[in-house]
């Protein structure tokens, strides 16, 4: 039977041409949206990594006076004692403009041995911005006053796993094959979801803010304990007026710039879908009525089929089987297509991304195929053979 | 081989009743070729169809190759037809997108049996019909005898033991009509198959062995 039907799909090529374009094509875009929500999903699953939770930044910009490294370093030291000496603040750090959802990248790269590690988010901050995210430390240690004018770094789990795999990596001297600028690692923390939790942590590689770079610092990241409302942030930003004079002070909560970064991604992911969703619809529709349409002009066919002993329930199964092949013909071309992006590493997504898309969208669209023929094939098992056979 | 015993049908639609066939009785022996006549509109289909399994009468009782059919599912009926009957219809009802070949072994795939056995079973069907020369063709480019004949070739492939014929010949020439003709003769012959045929061509009725006249649902000789 398997073999007459698909003869029966051959003969009608050019019938069934627009059915499996029209199939092809909603199943491209499904794929498409698929492996964007599967990427979503997985990097949604995985742990942030850090605690946004009262947080807050300060950013400033602070037209220098003077460039002297010595009075710069007496004038930061100053606003960092007048900051500690608030109760309402736990931890604090100076921070490179790319802290958490800041929306400002800065990115290094180097080939190890002979792999290439670029981007590599390249972040320039001090010895206490760990315990203001809360971060985990996988292995080794911290920055402290150890690593003074020593190139030390420390990376987190992703890059650890591109250069050393499950080897530990304490220790390891890093940096291109080629260039002399090397670095030791001394610590290895856990993936920052820092592009909100619908992305990668990527690679990251932590650098010790060192004295002789405040000239260019211009981000504060504070702990504030809960006691921390907005009569002290009103406070504070009174504060940081007067210590940090002719600047521009802004302060902002980790957990608003979270959610905002966050419906960066969630917004197009939604028009994404409702336009994927009214194509689906539209493609749904018009199977529908190719389906019907073919049962409507293959009636004598069907009242034959019934008079040479064909039941109702085996002529609708057919008509469901037909479409089935039909759709498993488009599968085919559309997962050759598809599993171009794994094979090419377009994007640089994880080929498991793909794959568990490619195997929704195939689901997806058997589903599809399967709840639009089912009714005609019902309407087609109805047929009355004697009338079908009595028209032409 | 078939006994139809005060068989009526009223087709009802939402304004009308009509009495399609009205106390029909009638006895077919095996290996009897019956034709049966009468103006359009008489029932002649309908009572065919009766025959066929594939219409229900409104009252009476059918036996078939000493089966009474009346209590049968969907499932024995498809069985049924597809093993003790076969059908030829005035416009062929062949499968315009299937090879004639595939259209002759289209009964044998609501059975068991191999494709290596369809095969030859067709083929063989088809060299009793003398089409074996046009397998490969499409049914569009045969004429309507040839088209009749591989028809023919899809009744008989199972080997039924009954034929029923609705105006074989009614769409064709009356060289075209007396080869199919002698074809049917020849199968009631040779074979034993008992035949039931619809026609209008007092020519054709006279040539087999009875004829059963119907006027408005009943028989009138
Ligand atoms: N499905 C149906 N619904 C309603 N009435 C029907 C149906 N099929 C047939 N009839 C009616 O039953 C009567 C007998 O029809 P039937 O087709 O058996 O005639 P026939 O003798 O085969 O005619 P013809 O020689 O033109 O083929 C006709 O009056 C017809 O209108
Ligand atoms: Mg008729």
């Amino acid at each position: 039977m398997f073999k007459h039907l698909f003869k029966l799909i051959w003969n009608k090529r050019k019938q069934n041409f627009l059915f499996l374009s029209e199939i092809l094509v909603s199943f491209l875009v499904i794929f498409a949206v698929f492996s964007l929500l599967t990427f979503y999903y997985l990097n949604y699953m995985l742990p942030k990594g850090f605690e946004s939770e009262r947080v807050w930044s300060v950013s400033y910009s602070r037209n220098a006076k003077t460039n002297n490294i010595d009075s710069l370093n007496i004038f930061y030291e100053n606003v960092r004692r007048s900051l500690k000496a608030l109760p309402e603040i736990e931890e604090l750090s100076f921070t490179s403009a790319n802290f958490p959802y800041s929306n400002s990248h800065s990115t290094t790269g180097f080939t190890y041995k002979g792999k290439e590690m670029s981007p590599i988010n390249n972040y320039v901050v001090e010895d206490d911005y760990n315990k203001v995210l809360g971060m985990q430390l996988l292995e080794g240690r911290w920055f402290n006053k150890e690593d003074i004018n020593q190139r030390s770094v420390v990376i987190n789990s992703t890059l650890k796993q591109a250069m050393f795999g499950d080897e530990p990596a304490a220790g390891k001297i890093v940096g291109a094959d080629n260039e002399e600028e090397k670095w030791k690692v001394i610590g290895v923390t856990a993936d920052v979801k820092a592009e909100g939790d619908y992305w990668p942590a990527g690679k990251s590689f932590y650098k010790r803010l060192d004295t002789g770079s405040f000239r260019w610092v211009g981000h504060i990241l504070l702990k504030v304990s809960p006691k921390a409302d907005a009569a002290f942030e009103s406070r504070l930003s009174k504060l940081l007026a007067r210590i940090i004079q002719n600047s521009n002070t802004e302060i902002q909560h980790m957990e608003d710039t979270r959610e905002s970064k966050n419906s960066d991604t969630v917004i197009p992911m939604i028009i994404c879908i409702t336009v994927a969703g009214f194509l689906i619809i539209n493609v749904a529709l018009g199977l529908f009525g190719v389906l019907w349409y073919n049962i409507s002009q293959r009636r004598g066919e069907i009242g034959l089929r019934r008079a040479i002993g064909a039941t109702g329930s085996s002529v609708s199964f057919q008509l469901v089987s037909e479409s089935l092949l039909l759709a498993t013909l488009s599968i085919i071309l559309g997962s050759f297509f598809a599993l171009q992006f794994p094979l090419l590493n377009v994007f640089n997504v994880a080929a498991s991304v793909y794959i568990i898309a490619l195997l929704l969208s195939i689901a997806f669209i058997y589903l599809l195929v399967i709840f639009c023929s089912l009714y005609p094939g019902k309407q087609a098992a109805a047929i009355h053979p004697a009338v079908a056979l009595h028209e032409e | 081989m078939i006994r139809l015993q005060n068989i009526e049908k009223v087709y009802r639609t939402d304004t009308v009743e009509t009495l399609a066939i009205n106390g029909i009785n009638l006895d077919i022996a095996k290996g009897e070729f019956l034709s049966i006549m009468g103006p359009s509109g008489c029932g002649k289909s309908t009572l065919l169809n009766i025959m066929g399994l594939l219409d229900e009468p409104s009252k009476g009782s059918i036996r078939i190759a000493d089966q009474d059919i009346t209590r049968f599912s969907d499932q024995q009926l498809a069985k049924f037809r597809n093993q003790k009957l076969g059908f030829i219809f005035q416009s062929y009802h062949l499968i315009n997108d299937l090879q004639v070949l595939d259209n002759v072994e289209l009964p044998l795939l609501y059975r068991s049996g191999s494709a290596k056995e369809r095969r030859e079973l067709a083929t063989e069907a088809l060299a009793k019909v003398g089409l074996s020369n046009r397998i490969k063709h499409f049914p569009t480019q045969l004429s309507g005898g040839q088209r009749q004949r591989v028809a023919i070739a899809r009744a008989i492939v199972g080997r039924p033991q009954i034929i029923l014929a609705d105006e074989p010949t009614g769409n064709l020439d009356s060289a075209m009509g007396n080869e199919i003709m002698d074809i049917l003769i020849s199968l009631n012959k040779n074979d034993g198959t008992t035949i039931v045929m619809v026609t209008h061509d007092e020519n054709m009725a006279h040539k087999t062995h009875r004829l059963v006249r119907l006027f408005d649902g009943s028989q009138v000789q």
